[in-house]
């Protein structure tokens, strides 16, 4: 986790911007917090799993037609 | 996850949450009591933040107009952005090919798809100050997320390609040799990110921006039918020539010029990384509004500017990129030409940044790299190199001879409106979702008017296949 924290300021943070980054900031803006606390994951209803892979199947058709097109297009 | 109660628009009325103390065995670390790291993106996001808590204590129009100043952008960015080469071209061969009638209306009715499905990202950004990669990948898991990350690279970079495109077709109208052309724009990409400052960044391609309304003295040179445009947009007139597989083909395109995967990624991490919180999302709205009627303008504007070609019975086929600048230029001048050809350079510029950036955001958030257009280049290396190779990468490819430009651009919207319903089913989950959003998830109203686009897009998808796979079958559709 610590390697992802290297977006550290190259001077020496005084006390003004620490106290600024507190006041100002939401508890869920500071970039630790992003790092350390993630969304958990959710379950899929079956339901949701069904439009998901529905829409999945749509698009991978669809890019098909698209190659059959240009496929065409260009013979 | 989100206690509202704590969120601030502090401005000093809650006290800081501990005391912070400076890390002694790292001299540019600073640790809270509490262990919290702050970082080079903190500070600075803190700064803009104060600014708007100050600016809104204040009272009085002026306060009120400079808050607005502060927090528009990332709206207005997505919308001009969207208005791409690809889109611009759509519009200039949809003017040549039909002239002002149906498509006028259908132009406006895109705009609305768009305001509605990014209205959405707004609400999703503010609350959860988190990017949609991210986002998808923690609530949907890896599996899923690949898939989203899949669709919006190849999409982007495709775009990315396009965009180039226009870039080299309209410097080419002025004489600017191909390679000439990607370079500069190159460089001129390069010295936007010079300013690791969000803010900064952002202001600078705003002012870029608007320079997309450069097609509306294009328009006006063609001295278009005023009646016939404010009658179309009354009536919307039934389609001209009925259905067939180029009508099709300019339809789902000019949707596809208006909502793609890339508006939902880049609105939400710009938001995120400009710092917006909840209580921004009314001028976050008003912003992609604003965005959505600017853009309305230009593309309303281009197709009037084509419109000519189209009263003179001028094939849309015969003109690519800057070629439709020439085509032009006996109706509305040199001059006008030469804005037409600037406005289609314009329209790819700005879009291979704002896209680029999608990209770099994107992979950021799912590689748990910094993703800032607050980070030095050093401290943000992957963002920018990922940035920096993508536009590259696609502004080398468009130096290959022989390329057909208006057949690639069509088609480069289709495949954005193919991506947009998976893109869409997560964004509609993620905004419904109670546990992140809380209060502010999507009222019935919203959701009816998003499952209305889903239905529009699934619908001109699928139009699509059968005039591609069975052009015949359109005849039972209507076609002419």
């Amino acid at each position: 986790m610590e390697k992802h924290l290297d977006s550290v300021p190259d001077h020496e943070v005084s006390r003004e911007e620490i106290t600024s980054v507190m006041t100002a900031l939401e508890p869920d803006q500071l970039i630790f917090a992003k790092e350390h606390h993630h969304c958990p994951r959710r379950q899929l209803t079956p339901t949701e799993m069904v439009i998901f892979w529905a829409l999945r199947i749509y698009l991978v058709f669809m890019v098909g037609v698209v190659v059959y097109q240009i496929w065409t297009g260009v013979r | 996850m989100k206690d509202r109660n704590t969120t601030s628009e502090r401005g000093g009325e809650n006290p800081p949450r501990s005391i912070a103390l400076r890390d002694p065995e790292s001299n540019n670390r600073v640790s809270s009591a509490g262990g919290v790291v702050i970082t080079h993106e903190d500070i600075d996001r803190a700064h803009d933040r104060e600014q708007v808590s100050a600016t809104r204590a204040r009272r009085g129009f002026r306060p009120r107009l400079r808050l607005f100043w502060l927090l528009i952008g990332p709206g207005i960015l997505v919308m001009l952005g969207e208005n791409d080469g690809p889109s611009m071209l759509s519009y200039a061969a949809t003017g040549a090919r039909f002239g002002v009638g149906f498509f006028v209306p259908f132009v406006v009715l895109t705009f609305l798809m768009a305001c509605v499905v990014q209205e959405m990202t707004v609400r999703l950004g503010a609350a959860t100050h988190r990017g949609h990669a991210e986002l998808i990948f923690d609530r949907f898991g890896p599996f899923w997320g690949w898939f989203s990350m899949i669709d919006l690279m190849v999409g982007n970079f495709l775009t990315l390609v396009t965009e180039f495109i226009a870039i080299r077709a309209g410097l080419g109208f002025f004489g600017v040799r191909p390679a000439v052309a990607v370079l500069g724009a190159l460089l001129v990409l390069s010295v936007a990110l010079m300013t690791h400052r969000y803010w900064t960044w952002e202001r600078i391609i705003l002012g870029a921006a608007i320079f997309n309304l450069v097609f509306v003295p294009v328009a006006l040179l063609a001295h278009p039918h005023w009646h016939e445009v404010a009658h179309s947009l009354l009536t919307w007139k039934p389609l001209p020539g009925g259905l067939t597989q180029e009508t099709v083909l300019i339809l789902v395109a000019d949707i596809g010029a208006t909502v793609t995967p890339w508006m939902l990624f880049f609105q939400q991490s710009a938001i995120a990384d400009k710092g917006l919180t909840t209580h921004d999302i009314r001028i976050g709205r008003i912003d992609t509004v604003l965005g959505a009627a600017l853009a309305t303008v230009a593309a309303l504007a281009t197709m009037l500017a084509t419109a000519p070609l189209f009263v003179h019975h001028m094939a849309a086929a015969n003109f690519e990129a800057a070629e439709f600048a020439q085509a032009l230029q006996p109706f509305v001048g040199h001059w006008g030409a030469a804005l037409f050809a600037l406005g289609i350079f314009e329209a790819g510029m700005v879009a291979a940044i704002t896209i680029s950036t999608s990209s770099a955001y994107a992979f950021g958030e799912v590689a748990r790299r910094p993703h800032s257009l607050n980070l030095p280049f050093k401290q943000g290396k992957a963002f920018y190199l990922v940035l920096l190779i993508e536009a590259a990468a696609a502004g080398g490819l468009v130096l290959i001879p022989g390329i057909p430009l208006v057949y690639i651009v069509l088609l480069v919207n289709v495949i954005a409106v193919l991506a947009m319903p998976p893109a869409l089913l997560f964004l509609y989950m993620l905004v419904n979702d109670r546990e992140i959003m809380g209060d502010l998830v999507s009222p019935l109203w919203a959701n009816v008017l998003a499952l209305g686009v889903v239905i529009i897009l699934v619908g001109a998808g699928l139009l699509f296949g059968i005039s591609v796979i069975a052009p015949n079958a359109l005849a039972m559709i209507g076609a002419k």
